[in-house]
């Protein structure tokens, strides 16, 4: 008897959360649509809950905008940077093909939506918790600044465990532990730094109660995301 | 002249064959020994279960068919808690008899529940080969367990509840009881969690922060339970350490006066 697909995926997303490296450095061999959906599903399902989660805080049609912007951040930064990354890939030692490297990247973003989606409950609740946004910023401030920091925190967390299964399915796609690391580190580099610009320019997440809920702040391309985080962590410890 | 014992002469003594020493009961991984096997056929063979073979309800778990014993968990889990939140309303009495227990059960299940998907996450990241069918079993049970340790302790709960008029004083009491209580749940998941094939504990030791956070929390957010109320939810939303250090300086303004 066939498994049911729903429990297939369900055994699928276990082995590429377990980081089954042999399965895994198959599945990268070949373009399969049906996984390729299945991933991107997982992507758009995982950090999409934890985006409405968030901007549920501001307004439920902010709920809507960030469910939409952050699994298009995650999907834009693994295609804008895909023929980078390719690149970098046998220039750095790691003889592996675009598809390879494109795949790759794409199942450690999955795992990073998986563990976002995981989270979207606990993020939920903690909204659920947080005194109403307030007009006047300093009234909110103790409770934003502790949300965006739980929210870096879990976003971090979720990268750093995707790229651990990503570095070893790099040393089981062939390169020695070296030259693994250097392709990651380059990867990362690449994605981070259009990751953060793109997650810039599609501010806002939460929203500012004193400005309209929009999906595109009309100053898009003003500032960057490590300013942000750095004033909300001294607002904190000023707090 | 003495009789003396001679010496015996020596003879070779045969070769000891090395005996492997017992699994013992913690390293003993479930369905290893025959009484894990046998199948949990109701509510109080589940109870005697967790509290004398918990690697019964291990392997119980793993079986397909698991459904049932997972109702059974979740079942007592819930009588267990009203009974509980019926002992903590004795304290404030009127509405309370029913806001309580509904409350404690209530926030105790959706409090599981919200750690649920975290907990499958890191079960995978660790290498365990547990089922999400099987952790939510797990964390049934876990809860069961915690629940049926707190019915221990109701008797306590409830002469001090009838002796004291001090509403901090009975929160951090209920919360001493459940804090150990839940030891012992979440020692049963840990047991579970390592017989699992995970490779670390580090997740699930981060899960456990994450859970007790949310479960502190949702004491908060579903305040009061043990005292008197007017709403069935809180007019203001706080976090638990504002609230309770707010608890705190009332306390104190109190005794100053």
């Amino acid at each position: 008897m066939q498994p049911q697909p729903s429990k297939l995926r369900q055994r699928e997303l276990s082995v590429l959360l377990r980081g089954e490296v042999q399965t895994l450095q198959s599945w990268s061999a070949q373009w399969d649509t049906q996984r390729l959906v299945w991933q991107i599903g997982v992507i758009v399902a995982g950090a999409g809950m934890f985006g409405a989660s968030v901007g549920w805080w501001r307004d439920p049609l902010q709920a809507l905008y960030t469910a939409i912007k952050f699994p298009l951040i995650i999907l834009l930064t693994a295609t804008g940077n895909a023929m980078l990354n390719a690149m970098l890939a046998p220039l750095l030692g790691l003889n592996i093909s675009f598809r390879q490297s494109f795949l790759a990247i794409l199942m450690s973003f999955t795992i990073s939506g998986a563990i976002l989606g995981s989270f979207a409950p606990v993020m939920a609740f903690i909204i659920w918790n947080s005194p109403p946004l307030s007009p006047n910023a300093w009234e909110s401030a103790g409770p934003y600044s502790f949300i965006t920091l739980t929210f870096v925190v879990i976003i971090a967390f979720a990268g750093i465990a995707a790229n651990l299964r990503l570095l070893q399915l790099l040393r089981q796609l062939g390169g020695g532990k070296n030259v693994a690391a250097c392709v990651l580190l380059a990867w990362l580099a690449g994605n981070l730094f259009f990751g953060s610009q793109l997650s810039w320019v599609l501010r806002p997440f939460i929203g500012s109660p004193a400005l309209p809920v929009q999906f595109l702040r009309a100053t898009a391309f003003k500032g960057s995301f490590y300013e942000t985080i750095f004033h909300a962590a001294v607002q904190l410890l000023t707090f | 002249m003495n009789e003396t014992n001679p010496t015996p002469p020596p003879f070779p003594t045969p070769p000891i064959p090395p005996v492997a020493p017992p699994p013992s009961p913690t390293s003993r991984a479930p369905g290893d020994a025959p009484e894990d096997r046998a199948p949990i056929t109701g509510p109080i063979t589940a109870i005697e279960a967790i509290l004398r073979q918990p690697r019964r309800v291990m392997y119980q778990l793993r079986q397909p068919g698991s459904g049932a014993l997972m109702f059974y968990l979740m079942l007592i889990a819930i009588l267990c808690a009203v009974i509980y939140g019926v002992v903590v309303g004795t304290f404030a009495g009127k509405e309370q008899y029913w806001i309580a227990p509904v409350k404690i059960a209530g926030g105790m299940m959706v409090s599981a529940l919200i750690c649920l998907p975290s907990l499958y996450i890191f079960a995978c990241l660790s290498g365990s080969q547990a089922r999400l069918a099987e952790i939510f079993g797990l964390v049934m049970g876990m809860l069961m367990l915690t629940t049926i340790l707190l019915i221990g302790f109701a008797p306590v709960a409830w002469l001090f509840s009838q002796s004291t008029e001090s509403v901090n004083w009975m929160g951090t009491l209920h919360l001493v009881f459940w804090f150990i209580a839940a030891i012992f749940g979440l020692r049963f998941l840990n047991t579970a969690f390592s017989h699992s094939q995970a490779k670390s504990n580090a997740g699930f030791n981060t899960w456990i922060v994450i859970f007790m956070l949310v479960v502190v929390q949702m004491t908060t957010a579903l305040r009061p339970i043990v005292g008197p109320t007017d709403t069935f939810f809180p007019k203001e939303k706080k976090f638990f350490l504002s609230y309770w250090t707010d608890c705190l300086r009332e306390s104190a303004e109190r005794g100053n006066r």
